[in-house]
């Protein structure tokens, strides 16, 4: 009885989202542009890629972050099921 | 015996192998008298072309020379002493490498077995192995 | 002291006498403003008298090497083709790739300047010291495409050819001037000076040199600088993607226009992405002296380009209500033949979309019309039915019939496709650019889109951000290094110039270099006439918010425009109306 009461406890401090990275940045999933991980409920998208080994402080042409296709700034608040985009400097024209 | 190899696919026709080989022999970037010129252009703005003119060490120039000024080791070497400019070596050659140049033949010598194109190449099209 | 580099000749060529003859290059105007972009501004300042009308023959044009050109530092092989614009009545520097500024620096000049006119149609031949004046009626009416196929049959693939197409002929304001068949000197109408000139093309061989001081040292060190600077991967997505990589980043971050900039965004983007293009690939060329090769040859059935780059997909994609790739491609490849700007002819299409659909004058096209798209290109080019009106061009459209609320332009050159309600400082960029609306002087979306933490939706510091991005691209287009060595630092231009030149410069120098440019852009265009009044921003980025994105909402304050500019000029020392002082004007 006590078990499933526990597990339940555990499953509502995380959630699960989508990661992708772009450019020079899969580096860091070994070349795979996805994945699909577990992260801390309601975290931000820097706590979010801190968890997956990225600190976009120490990239050095660290872009910019998306949520489900829009621009978000790096401390915005992630969501249950979010696609997380993250992209290196580009320039040019 | 290790030769240059060229993979056009991951050529960008940048000619810095010309630029490079020039500077090393003659002392400016100079394409025109380099001893490689491997070039891409548009024909017709239809199709991606490649002129490729680099040194295979067939060894046909040492074969026809008339003078034996050519030998041919690890490299080709030109003895210009003995070289008479009567340009058999630039006709023979089958990649259009030869260059004959006041009177005496230019060829690419790989320079010395560690050729400055092949370390320029920026998209490793041209490899020595 | 004498500059290793250069080759300290300049060919002047005289058309309407067709004559030519090559003078010392000013080695003391070199020192303050290196070569490429920068020195070719000096000279047209001393050289242009203000009040010359663009399309006469007092108007000349600058083909500008730097001294780094035919050396294998990387990215360093664009040509910087100047003139009066007439376009904008600005002054006005292109950047062209290809091929054409090594053939040039080659044939043993830094740079060429093309003065008056040529009585009847003709083309140059410039050998080494050899020019000649050739006939170019047979020519003339032809596309560019098939311009450089019939002279590359007479004069060989190994010369460089560069020429116009009938928009250029027909002094359409947006003509451009091409080479190595995709590859333009784009905007504010230079194709057009060209024409002015009855001049079709110039056909370059070089067989000479370049000397640097050191040089086997020096290459070796060049050798090493390619390899673990410019080939780094945060340049070299551009061999992989070219610029498409940017139309994923610019719709999530809220700044890919839709429909004449109405609003941003495209939920069909993916149907003309990246990747949908390149499967079409079939080869890879880059520029002369280039490392990092961004040309991608596309055939998309018969629609065959290299290409196409950001502007051009987004102008002629989601800009003009159009999400099929190959009708992009086309437009492309038709865009290059004709001679036409893709920048401008699809922003004034777009424009003309945009005016149909609301009733204010029937063009006769709608958004999503691909097949008028391209059928308009080619009247434009050559003035013909609707094309003689959309000839004209954004900013006289508008003079013309209306629909002054959404047209995009600044100083008459039409806008590129980064929408700055979602980049504020873009505005701005916009605004100030020496040459009317270029995404090139300063490219804001670098500090404020793609970076993670800089609010983008606000004037605050955005003079200062401004100012830095434009000396960067100043000194670094005066060298001339590629804009997509991305990585390029201060330090390193100036350890290359050092390398290069055998004078001493260092990363202060850089900075100096890039600012005096801007001064003296500027200070051309102040002589015109110019002042804050023309330092615009569209009606549309004021009254209408957007409605998509993450910037939907968000409209740009005339205040806040304002403030901007305000900031801007302070940052250089020019007075509230834009105006620079005596005193900078003297030491340029």
């Amino acid at each position: 009885m006590i078990l499933p009461v526990l597990s339940s406890l555990m499953e509502r401090s995380i959630m699960k989202i989508t990661i992708q990275l772009r450019g020079s940045l899969v580096k860091y999933f070994q070349g795979e542009k996805e994945r699909t991980v577990e992260v801390p409920d309601n975290c931000t998208a820097e706590e979010a890629l801190r968890t997956v080994g990225i600190d976009w402080t120490a990239v050095k042409n660290f872009g910019f972050v998306a949520v489900n296709g829009k621009r978000v700034m790096i401390y915005d608040h992630l969501k249950e099921g979010d696609e997380l985009k993250a992209y290196p400097k580009i320039s040019g024209g | 015996m290790k030769r240059l190899k060229f993979a056009k696919s991951k050529c960008i026709g940048c000619q810095l192998c010309a630029q490079v080989c020039s500077a090393m022999h003659e002392g400016e970037y100079i394409p025109s008298k380099a001893r490689i010129n491997i070039e891409s252009y548009y024909d017709k703005g239809q199709e991606l072309k490649y002129k490729d003119s680099f040194c295979i060490l067939c060894g046909i120039c040492k074969k026809q020379c008339p003078v034996n000024a050519i030998s041919l080791e690890e490299h080709i070497t030109v003895d210009h002493d003995l070289c008479i400019g009567c340009g058999v070596c630039e006709r023979a050659c089958p990649k259009k490498v030869v260059r004959i140049r006041d009177e005496k033949s230019y060829i690419c010598d790989t320079c010395n077995g560690d050729p400055a194109c092949v370390k320029i190449c920026p998209q490793n099209a041209l490899t020595f192995e | 002291m004498t500059m290793l580099g250069y080759q300290n000749k300049v060919l002047r060529v005289d058309l309407t006498k067709k004559g030519a003859k090559t003078e010392p290059l000013r080695m003391d105007w070199a020192e303050k403003y290196i070569g490429s972009k920068g020195l070719a501004i000096k000279y047209m300042y001393e050289e242009l008298k203000p009040g010359i009308d663009p399309l006469s023959p007092e108007n000349k044009l600058f083909l500008t090497t730097g001294p780094m050109t035919g050396t294998p530092i990387p990215c360093s092989g664009k040509l910087s083709i100047a003139a009066k614009s007439p376009a904008t009545g600005t002054m006005n520097d292109c950047s062209i790739g290809g091929h054409s500024a090594l053939q040039i620096k080659y044939a043993g000049y830094d740079m060429i300047i093309l003065e008056g006119a040529l009585k009847e149609p003709g083309y140059l031949l410039i050998e080494d010291g050899n020019v000649q004046f050739k006939d170019a009626k047979v020519l003339w009416g032809r596309g560019s495409h098939e311009t450089e196929m019939l002279l590359a049959e007479k004069h060989g693939h190994d010369h460089s050819i560069l020429s116009i197409g009938p928009a250029g002929e027909n002094l359409v304001p947006m003509a451009c001037i091409n080479s190595d068949y995709y590859r333009q000197a784009g905007r504010g109408g230079i194709g057009a000076v060209m024409g002015s000139k009855n001049l079709k093309a110039i056909v370059i061989k070089g067989t000479g040199g370049v000397k640097i001081p050191d040089i086997v040292e020096s290459t070796k060190k060049i050798t090493q600088i390619l390899r673990e600077d410019t080939l780094q991967e945060d340049n070299t997505f551009i061999y992989d993607f070219g610029t498409t990589a940017f139309l994923e980043a610019c719709s999530d971050g809220g700044i890919l226009p839709r429909k004449n900039f109405s609003d941003v965004t495209d939920e069909n983007w993916t149907k003309y992405n990246g990747e949908v293009l390149l499967e079409k690939k079939v080869g890879k060329r880059g520029c002369g002296s280039c490392g990092l090769g961004c040309g991608n040859f596309l055939k998309f059935g018969d629609a065959i380009v290299e290409g196409p780059e950001y502007e051009s997909i987004a102008v002629a994609g989601p800009n003009a209500g159009i999400d099929d790739p190959e009708a992009i491609v086309k437009f492309n490849q038709v865009a290059d033949d004709m001679g036409l700007d893709t920048i401008s002819a699809g922003d004034t299409i777009n424009f003309a979309m945009e005016m149909t659909e609301k009733g204010v004058h029937d063009f006769g096209i709608r958004f999503g019309d691909k097949e008028k798209q391209i059928e308009y290109l080619k009247l434009m080019a050559k003035r013909e039915g609707v094309g003689a009106d959309l000839a004209l061009g954004v900013r006289k459209l508008a003079e013309k019939y209306g629909g002054e609320d959404y047209a995009l332009h600044v100083k008459g050159l039409e806008y590129p496709q980064y929408e700055p309600r979602g980049s504020w400082g873009m505005s701005l960029a916009y605004a100030v650019s020496d040459r009317g609306a270029c995404h090139m002087r300063a490219y804001a979306p670098n500090e404020e889109v793609f970076a993670a933490s800089i609010p983008p939706y606000t004037a605050e510091g955005k003079g200062e951000m401004v100012y830095n991005l434009a000396v960067f691209n100043a000194i670094k287009f005066s060298l001339c290094i590629c804009d997509f060595w991305a990585t390029i630092s201060f330090e390193r231009m100036a350890e290359l110039m050092t390398l290069v030149t055998g004078k001493e410069w260092t990363e202060q120098d850089m900075k100096d270099v890039g600012e005096r440019v801007i001064h003296i852009a500027r200070a051309f265009n102040q002589r015109e006439g110019f002042d804050r009044k023309d330092d615009t921003i569209p009606k549309r980025l004021i009254n209408e918010a957007l409605q998509s994105g993450p910037a939907a909402g968000q409209k740009i304050p005339q205040e806040a425009f304002d403030d901007m500019l305000d900031q801007y000029y302070a940052v250089l020392g020019w007075d509230k109306n834009g105006i620079i002082p005596e005193d900078i004007l003297c030491r340029l």
